[in-house]
């Protein structure tokens, strides 16, 4: 699902089936050094995230990315969105980034972290196969969450 | 001389054929030219998409097919990547929707190891037999849908999604 009025329609009529959120945590740099990069790195994890809803749609809703540059990296916080996220139902919250910053914070362990890929270089075949195998490495992460209930 | 003239009557009625049959000439006209039309089967054909699986590779084990297309959504394009899983039964290719009828999760063929010769919804264990129906008391309430084939070249199309045929 996504946050649209037809899926969150829908999350609220099926929400024992919905209970897991991915939420994005987007770095934005608008530096000339750092934009193409960033830019780079914005791609990769938008389209892993919709990749992940479009095999995964009826179980999690993936949130609009929460995005920040670097002086408002302090201003986000994982867990107060999580414990809003969890107000409103959702029993397992995961946040997805290719920004390392968030594998540092002590005690964050809902926080799965992905080396960003360079997309824009490559055909859609192959471009395919990368989020497939991307999607492979993170499906362990949430049907362990699901099976422990 | 007056054998020859034409009646009153001679006269409408030829008139009417000839009206007649110049109105079934303009509503046949268009009509032939839909069927026949270069243009216009072009049109047709693109409705189906071409993947990159090769028909002959096909086997009775069901594969999962790429393919994409561009969708336009009000003013915003975007190219859409879906999948098919496609098979062999006989003589006929069969191509299934991947879209779980339950709450449209992706499903995978032979997605659970207990299950090795149905489609699995990993997301709340739904299960499907190779046909596409859906197997009673799991969460989906309906089969797979199926998408029209078609060859060229010696590569699959994938067309419209049509309500299975097998239920
Ligand atoms: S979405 Fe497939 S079983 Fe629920």
């Amino acid at each position: 699902m996504f946050f649209n009025v037809k899926d969150i329609e829908q999350f609220q009529s099926q929400k024992q089936f919905i209970d897991t959120a991915i939420v994005p945590l987007l770095s934005l740099e608008f530096a000339d050094d750092r934009s193409r990069q960033s830019s780079s790195a914005a791609e990769f994890l938008m389209s892993l995230t919709a990749f992940i809803e479009q095999q995964f749609k009826g179980r999690l809703l993936v949130t609009p990315p929460f995005s920040y540059t670097p002086a408002l990296k302090d201003a986000i916080r994982p867990e107060a969105i999580k414990d809003e996220l969890q107000s409103a139902g959702f029993k397992h919250i995961f946040f997805m980034t290719c920004d390392h910053h968030w594998t540092t914070i002590e005690g964050e362990r809902d926080v799965i972290w992905m080396p960003a890929i360079p997309l824009e270089s490559m055909d859609k075949a192959v471009k395919q196969r990368i989020l497939e195998d991307q999607l492979k490495q993170v499906i362990p992460t949430f049907t362990s969450a699901w099976t422990s209930v | 001389m007056s054998n020859n003239r034409v009646t009153r009557r001679q006269f409408l009625t030829y008139t009417i054929t000839g009206v007649g049959g110049f109105m079934a000439a303009g509503m046949l006209m268009p009509m032939v030219r839909f069927a026949i039309d270069p243009v216009l089967q072009t049109k047709a054909e693109g409705d189906f998409v071409l993947t990159g699986q090769r028909v002959d590779e096909l086997t009775e084990a069901p594969v999962k097919v790429d393919f994409s297309y561009e969708q336009v959504d009000a003013w915003y394009k975007s190219e859409v990547t879906d999948a098919a899983w496609v098979y062999k039964n006989g003589d006929e290719i069969v191509a299934l929707s991947p879209v779980c009828k339950h709450l449209g999760c992706t499903v995978n063929w032979a997605g659970d190891s207990a299950y090795p010769d149905q489609f699995y919804c990993a997301c709340h264990g739904g299960r499907y037999e190779k046909t596409g129906v859906n197997v009673p008391n799991t969460p989906p309430t309906g089969p797979l849908d199926q998408y029209e084939v078609s060859e060229k070249d010696g590569y699959l199309m994938l067309g419209k999604k049509f309500a299975n045929s097998f239920a």
